[in-house]
């Protein structure tokens, strides 16, 4: 697929932003791709490892990574003649055709970046000034939950709290049993955090979180965060592209990020940071870029120095990709679901444990408890036991520790066995997986259990 | 300990978390293949034949005479081989990757950078994406020591004229905004000594200190951008030391692979040098050398992640999911230099023998100059275009450049030198022409041919539509 030359005749469509979805326009002439071509466009990935963890570090199939090999030499052959004539066009291709999978007004709105963790250095940053510049008064504060991205929280340190914002953390619940305990939640803890005088400068909320993940209802926390003066908001969406569907406008938030490479086929690594319109003027600027022109975004983030853009290039081959689907993108995303909870809702089922979430509040990754009996009673403990699981049974799982949380009524949920759940696995379901992905990884937990295995056994060097 | 069966043919009994020392073991071949590290000097029966170095260039657009390596430097089929290697091993299994080889993987290439580079330290070398980041991560950290108040109001950051747009643009935009004060070093160009240069750096040391401030902070370019001019920075350094500048940074974007690049003999404080420029990497790669000696402790990649706090290099380490192949290739770089005559420092040699007698050769086809002596030329040099042409404003340098590149196949970037007042016929443009190991006389003969049509046919700039 030569990725290059579509480029040149679609960029003419598109420069004028025109909002334009893109998979509504095009004919399906062709049969959907069978089973085995999904095969084939993944068969670079490992045998023999039962690869449950889109949710990391995403996939990316055979056709896009040719796209993406071609403006790779596009670039070598030629580097001027590609960055002078040929690079900001791609990369407002890619732009318009997320603005229309997500429902931007403007192709201004959509920036691209390396990845969720710059999208939030460039948000933080730009709340940072705000204390430099004391346009913001010291313990002014910015929310985040609990279970933020670890990264998140690290950038919140390292440009907030270190120009002297304050900051406060809302802890959901999990398991959780419906949207509307995570709203309650929310709000309650937004009122406590409170302070006489201080402003709520920042919310950042996930639109599905990462450990333990959930799908937040994350246009309810939007409307409480202006209920509560909230002034500004950031959507981490970091999963959200190409597993559940996204309407910034009716979400509302002036700031969302979320990463192309762990859902949408791209590969490593590209991600969309939308700004609405007149947050643009507001001082955003990329933490590298330092351009002739200035390095406000988007034009700063189309050239972030000599880089390799293909990544972001690659974005309507992406699209082509999807679309030899049947229904598209949202074929995919309605299977995934359906087919992840399925898988999870087995998983529980053999091991007598639960789900952590119902399935209205999964997308493409479902929090499966694990059996008491393994003993996972730390973080580390749930590090130890995935990297146990790769090298000993060929399954790639993240899993979470959930410690007992100081809000829960009770003592938590329990298994079969009556002891407690303090371990879930995060299953993620592609198009690339199959049942026996699973299976795999439901037998292994069986065996373990059979043979007594706790983590207390696993020892590093 | 009790031991689990596996179904894993490459089952361990417990959990192996790759220790540092394994890497010291390791390194990774052309083709990701991993292999005991190479004896510091290759001896080969052959060298690289010229063939082979054409065949490694083949990618090359064969129409274009790419005399400006500068720009975006160049990268070898093996090297694009290796690269592709370390990408797919991460699509093949990226939790595996990243727990058991990547940290790995770009800790052995510092380890190369630190042993080229004659740091002390592998700790005071990190890799990031360009030296235009690098310069973000040096500002970065200046601009929290006025804000901080570690800085005074009004001290000053020294920088070169010349230097790179985007680094001038990061130094007024931090230092700046937090209350600091810039000042320019202009430099003369063209320049005929290295004794000029000293004399206006320390004329601007002067004016630096008006009024009892203090000079927090001096960038100094290795090798300017445009015009292109080998800087002096050895003295410079010492200069600043003299005067008791806090901080050095030298910004040799075109640094290793063009000149020599020893951190101890140099002296800065910070060293940043891209290495996808000379040193034949993919885009985008460079290193950033802090000397530990100066207890930097504040420094930190924009970018933050939950390595954030322990240490510049681990930080720079992990940015989030990224293609880090750019960084691993370092190894297999080094392979790919010994095999020229001499390694990296034969490449060196050959490229500034050959860049200033094609310099001099256009300059003496055209009646024009070089913009400074061979000794302050690397793998660049400055050379005069025939005044003729009318070159005179920024824009017609790039519209001069894209008609080169469109009309006649010549990749050459243009430069443009206000006349001083009372200037006869002034020389007002120079191309900046470049030296690579896949260059040939013929690409040079070309430009000149170029030209020389160009001035047959009464061709100007102002001919040029916009």
């Amino acid at each position: 697929m030569n990725g290059g030359d579509d480029t040149r005749n679609l960029g003419a469509a598109h420069r004028n932003g025109n909002n334009h979805h893109h998979s509504a326009k095009r004919p399906k002439i062709s049969l959907p791709i069978s089973e085995s071509e999904i095969r084939e466009e993944f068969s670079h990935h490992e045998e023999g490892v039962a690869r449950i963890n889109n949710g990391s570090f995403g996939s990316c199939p055979a056709s896009v990574q040719s796209a993406q090999k071609n403006w790779q030499l596009r670039f070598l052959r030629q580097p001027d003649d590609f960055y002078h004539n040929t690079l900001s066009e791609g990369v407002l291709h890619s732009r318009t055709i997320i603005k229309g999978l997500i429902n931007a007004d403007d192709v201004e709105e959509i920036s691209l970046v390396d990845n969720a963790t710059t999208a939030a250095a460039i948000v933080l940053q730009q709340v940072g000034r705000g204390f430099a510049e004391s346009r913001f008064n010291p313990g002014d504060s910015v929310v985040m939950l609990h279970c933020a991205f670890q990264a998140v929280k690290k950038s919140i340190q390292a440009y907030v709290t270190r120009a002297g914002g304050s900051v406060v953390e809302v802890e959901l619940p999990f398991p959780v049993t419906s949207k509307e305990e995570v709203i309650d939640a929310f709000r309650l803890g937004l009122r406590r955090g409170k302070q006489d005088g201080k402003t709520y400068r920042l919310a950042i909320i996930d639109h599905i979180t990462s450990m333990p993940s959930v799908v937040l209802p994350v246009k309810d926390l939007v409307s409480i965060c202006r209920e509560e003066g909230v002034e500004r908001v950031f959507v981490d969406a970091a999963h959200a592209i190409g597993s559940v569907k996204i309407d910034v406008k009716e979400i509302g938030a002036e700031f969302y990020v979320s990463n192309l490479h762990k859902w949408f086929f791209c590969p490593p690594s590209v991600a969309f940071l939308y700004c609405k319109k007149f947050e643009l003027s507001k001082d955003m600027r990329h933490p590298v870029a330092f351009q002739e022109h200035g390095n406000d975004l988007p034009v700063g983030n189309a050239w972030t120095g000599t880089r390799d853009y293909s990544s972001q290039l690659v974005v309507h081959s992406a699209m082509e990709f999807v679309e030899r689907f049947e229904g598209g993108l949202e074929g995919i995303m309605a299977r995934n679901q359906r087919d992840v909870v399925e898988m999870g809702k087995m998983l529980a089922d053999s091991w007598g444990t639960n789900l952590g979430s119902p399935p209205e509040m999964c997308a493409s990754m479902v929090m499966v408890g694990l059996p008491s009996r393994l003993l996972i009673t730390s973080g580390d403990d749930a590090l130890r036991l995935r990297s146990y699981l790769r090298v000993n049974y060929g399954v790639e799982v993240p899993i979470h520790y959930q410690a007992q949380s100081q809000r829960e009524e009770g003592d938590g949920p329990r298994d079969k066995d009556g002891g407690r759940i303090t371990g879930y696995a995060r299953i993620s379901h592609q198009v690339y997986n199959v049942a026996d992905d699973y299976y795999k990884f439901r037998d292994a937990i069986n065996e373990l259990l059979k043979k007594e295995f706790t983590c207390r056994m696993i020892f590093t060097e | 300990m009790t031991p689990v069966s596996s179904r894993n043919p490459n089952h361990v009994p417990h959990i192996l978390l790759m220790a540092s020392t394994d890497a010291e073991q390791y390194h990774f071949g052309t083709n990701g293949e991993a292999k005991p590290p190479p004896p510091k000097k290759q001896k080969l029966c052959s060298f690289i034949s010229e063939s082979e170095i054409q065949s490694e260039f083949s990618h090359h657009d064969a129409s274009v005479a790419r005399i400006n390596n500068g720009s975006f430097g160049c990268c070898p089929q093996s090297v694009i081989s290796a690269q592709q290697q370390w990408q797919l091993r991460h699509l093949r299994q990226p939790d595996g990757f990243y727990f058991n080889d990547l940290r790995a993987g770009i800790l052995e290439s510092r380890k190369v950078i630190c042993s080229l580079i004659n740091a002390d330290d592998v700790s005071e070398v990190s890799l990031v994406d360009n030296a235009t980041t690098a310069a973000a991560i040096v500002l970065q950290q200046v601009a929290w020591a006025f804000s901080e108040g570690r800085f005074d109001k009004g001290d000053v950051a020294v920088m070169l004229h010349y230097a790179y747009g985007a680094v001038k643009k990061c130094v007024e935009a931090y230092v700046t905004r937090a209350g600091g004060r810039v000042i320019e070093v202009d430099l003369p160009f063209p320049v005929s000594s290295k004794e000029e240069i000293i004399t206006e750096f320390k004329r601007s040391m002067e004016r630096g200190k008006l009024n009892g401030q203090k000079i927090r902070l001096a960038v100094i370019d290795h090798i300017t951008s445009m015009p292109s001019v080998v800087i002096p920075v050895k003295e410079l350094v010492k200069i600043c030391r003299e005067e008791g500048v806090d901080q050095i940074f030298v910004d040799a974007a075109h640094g290793i692979g063009c000149v020599d690049v020893d951190m101890k003999e140099i002296g800065a404080d910070f060293y940043t040098s891209n290495l996808h420029k000379w040193f034949f990497c993919p885009p985008s790669a460079a290193f950033l050398y802090c000397r530990k000696s100066a207890k930097f402790t504040d420094l930190h990649h924009p970018v933050v992640s939950h390595e954030y706090g322990k240490g510049l290099a681990i930080e720079s380490a992990w940015i989030g999911t990224r293609d880090y192949s750019s960084l691993l290739v370092v190894p297999s770089i080094v392979e790919f230099l010994n095999r020229f005559e001499d390694g990296i420092e034969g490449i060196k040699k050959r490229n500034h023998e050959e860049v200033v007698k094609m310099g001099e050769m256009l300059a003496k086809s055209w009646g024009t100059h070089l913009g400074c002596p061979p000794d302050m030329c690397s793998s660049m040099v400055m050379v005069g275009l025939p005044s003729c042409l009318g070159i005179a404003s920024d824009k017609d340098t790039l519209k001069l450049r894209a008609h080169l590149r469109n009309h006649f196949g010549v990749e050459v970037p243009v430069y443009y030198r206000a006349p001083k007042e009372g200037e006869v016929d002034p020389v007002t443009g120079y191309a900046r022409i470049s030296y690579q190991v896949y260059n040939k006389a013929e690409d040079y003969e070309k430009f000149r041919h170029v030209i020389n049509k160009l001035v047959s046919d009464k061709f100007c700039c102002a001919c040029l539509s916009v």
